[in-house]
């Protein structure tokens, strides 16, 4: 079995503003291995997005803290790194697609000075040229981007075929000429039509989707190990949407990255993600294969947003509304933060938060592709309404 | 879009057309608010009347014509290039042919050190807002901007000049054979005449004047560019440059510090047509032959005779600097922001 490329343990992040105290991310273990795309969902302000900004160590601290809990990417804890050595790490380590496409791309660089920085970034660390990071129990480069190494044999074929002129030019330094052949071939990679006359404009000559496609070659052209998506599509509207989400499914295909994906839609994730991760309150409470959660979820949390999602299969019915509120996150509820809201919810719910345990007396417990629940009664919830 | 090089051409165009009623303007206003109580006997005699009957023949056929008359005398003579003279008949045109390089070339220094020195200390302020490198950056800048600057220019003469070992009057030292003066730049015109000991004395005589006009004038530079750096700073490019791998140096100066420099640059373009004016005292307190020592002797300052047609050359010039500065920093801004349109 291959190690996983990122290994979330027992994370916890606090936010603090004023006298407040906001318990975002609390609890929350998860394993991404090579070429698997794990997709989390869960409502606005569930903390998915703080969880996604927090693996490349983006948040800005304060207010951010991350409290305890490790961030084990490919063998560093994340969390121990020290200020001034996480940019090795990022870009060509973990890569980050933003949900806001129109505020992404710095308004006063072309396109292709945009996405030519990041593959000088890219270039210079394979080459060694710049300080680069290393850590890990085994002595290895975690600045390097993950295909000019091997890990676990599974990160082996590149994102893009290596070009002749890359082949070429690979030791030494590049001409404009030479860069604008590999950005126009990453233009060409996120399917945008006349490339050439994509590079030389303005991102504010550009629409939302073509915007995000640029971040998206932007992030691809650093090759990472692991990609994270924090809600793609929602910024954008329905049609550029689905050709975004089309765009992303295709090259999850190709791209040799491990992809967390972040979305509040379900329909999405179901589309791209082989599992899946569902977010209440901070607190990860289902996990799984896609298909069997979404058949058979086995928290009332997700059974509740399954029935709520809006579906042509459903009648014309009003749509359905889970009870309550979500949670002040700065005084969470004890135990389960999902009892107040919950039809199952007993005394035992307000006890001890219940663990990510696996379903159905499943002998494994770790690993992929086994499905897991924090409720007491995972096994009552399929009889839930 | 209007963002070719014709678009531009026609922009700087217009803007120099707006100038001609402002000029006119300053023109109008200068020459009646200084001529307005004048009378030609009391001026003539009392300045004149030991310079000799054929001086204060010449004022008294200068200041005795009605004052329109006297109004076209001097635009007509304006128009056709010549700024007027004296009533001794030194040339006013002259004068300013020497002395107005003297003080761009000062006012460029000072401007120069405000750019490189206000503005990184600006992007300091902002990444430590709030801390303690924001606090001393604080302290360094306000002094600047508290200091009078008869007081500032006066305490460096007397103290720090000497300490530093640095000359405090003059563009160069006395023992300096004279050269050719192509631009009456005293810096430029030692390096023309590719001697390289005349340079570093020209030099080492602008360090104190220009740092002196830039420390008092630095606090615009670094409080709007750590302004300007707050507000860009949380935006999503700035993370997403953090996100591409690069370190903190190029996400503040190349992806940060290049927006915030688009509001930087209008307020830096406001106050270095100010800077021109603001010469006057270190000038003279630095004996610095530029506009701003004319300025002083032109009004009467220093017991000289007062000269109408060269106060209202300085005056018109000071304009004319404050209005090519805006129009400097409106090019600026359009080429330092890609979204603005020319047409």
């Amino acid at each position: 079995m291959t190690d996983p490329v990122l290994d979330i343990q027992h994370l916890e992040i606090t936010y603090t503003v004023g006298a407040g105290t906001f318990y975002a991310v609390s609890d929350v273990s998860l394993k991404i291995y090579p070429r698997q795309v794990v997709g989390i969902v869960g409502e606005t302000g569930c903390g998915k997005s703080t969880l996604a900004q927090a693996i490349p160590r983006l948040l800005p601290e304060p207010p951010a803290s991350i409290g305890s809990g490790k961030i084990v990417f490919r063998g560093t804890d994340l969390v121990q790194v020290p200020k001034r050595k996480l940019p090795m790490v990022r870009g060509t380590g973990i890569a980050m697609i933003f949900q806001e496409p129109l505020n992404s791309l710095n308004p006063a660089y072309r396109v292709f000075d945009q996405i030519a920085e990041s593959i000088r970034i890219r270039h210079y660390r394979e080459m060694g040229w710049v300080k680069s990071f290393q850590g890990g129990e085994v002595p290895f480069d975690y600045s390097k981007p993950a295909l000019t190494t091997s890990v676990g044999g599974a990160l082996t074929r590149s994102i893009v075929p290596d070009g002749a002129i890359e082949e070429a030019v690979r030791d030494r330094l590049r001409t404009r000429s030479e860069y604008r052949e590999e950005v126009l071939r990453y233009l060409r990679l996120v399917r945008i039509n006349d490339p050439e006359t994509i590079l030389n404009l303005y991102p504010h000559e550009l629409s939302g989707g073509m915007r995000q496609r640029i971040m998206i070659a932007m992030a691809l052209s650093e090759k990472p190990s692991l990609l994270i998506a924090d809600e793609p599509t929602s910024a954008l509207d329905v049609t550029i949407q689905a050709q975004v989400l089309t765009l992303m499914k295709e090259l999850i295909d190709e791209v040799d990255a491990a992809i967390l994906f972040i979305s509040h839609d379900l329909g999405v994730i179901a589309e791209t993600a082989d599992e899946i991760g569902v977010m209440y309150a901070g607190r990860l409470v289902e996990y799984g294969p896609v298909a069997e959660v979404f058949r058979s979820p086995r928290h009332p949390y997700t059974k509740a947003l399954l029935r709520a999602a809006p579906s042509r299969y459903k009648s014309d019915g009003p749509l359905s509304t889970i009870p309550g509120s979500v949670p002040n996150l700065s005084r969470p509820p004890p135990g389960c933060r999902f009892h107040p809201r919950c039809g199952l919810a007993r005394p035992v719910c307000r006890g001890e938060p219940p663990p990510l345990a696996p379903v159905d007396g499943a002998a494994e417990t770790e690993g992929r592709g086994v499905h897991r629940s924090a409720c007491y009664f995972a096994e009552e919830v399929p009889g839930l309404p | 879009m209007g963002r070719s090089l014709s678009d531009l051409f026609v922009f700087v165009g217009k803007r120099l057309l707006q100038l001609i009623p402002v000029l006119l303007g300053v023109i109008v206003l200068t020459f009646i608010v200084s001529h307005l109580d004048l009378s030609a006997s009391t001026l003539c005699h009392e300045w004149y009347f030991h310079a000799g009957a054929n001086t204060l023949s010449n004022c008294e056929a200068k200041y005795g014509l009605p004052l329109p008359t006297q109004f076209w005398n001097y635009l007509t003579s304006l128009v056709h290039g010549n700024w007027g003279a004296a009533v001794s008949g030194a040339s006013v045109g002259a004068e300013i042919d020497v002395r107005l390089p003297a003080t761009i070339e000062l006012v460029l220094a000072s401007l120069f050190l405000m750019i490189v020195i206000g503005i990184p200390l600006g992007v300091v302020a902002a990444q430590y807002s709030g801390r303690f490198g924001d606090h001393i950056v604080r302290v360094f800048y306000l002094s600047g901007w508290a200091t009078p600057t008869y007081l500032g220019a006066v305490l460096v003469a007397i103290f720090v000049g000497p300490w530093l070992g640095l000359p405090t009057s003059g563009e160069y030292s006395t023992v300096i054979v004279p050269f050719p003066q192509y631009t009456h730049m005293s810096v430029v015109d030692a390096i023309l005449a590719l001697n390289f000991p005349y340079t570093v004395d020209a030099i080492d005589h602008l360090i104190l004047p220009a740092s002196v006009l830039a420390f008092i004038n630095m606090g615009i530079a670094t409080r709007m560019t750590r302004a300007s750096m707050l507000e860009v700073l949380p935006l999503d490019y700035v993370r997403s440059a953090r996100m591409k791998g690069l370190g903190e140096f190029w996400v503040l100066y190349k992806h940060a510090l290049r927006n915030a420099l688009i509001t930087t640059t209008t307020v830096l373009g406001l106050t270095a047509g100010g800077l021109l004016a603001g010469t006057v005292v270190i000038e003279e307190v630095f004996d610095w032959p530029g506009i701003g020592q004319y300025a002083y002797t032109v009004i009467g300052g220093g017991g000289s005779s007062p000269n109408f047609d060269g106060a209202i050359a300085v005056v018109v010039i000071f304009a004319i600097a404050v209005v090519v500065a805006n129009l400097a920093a409106d090019i600026l801004y359009g080429l330092l922001d890609p979204r603005v349109d020319w047409r």
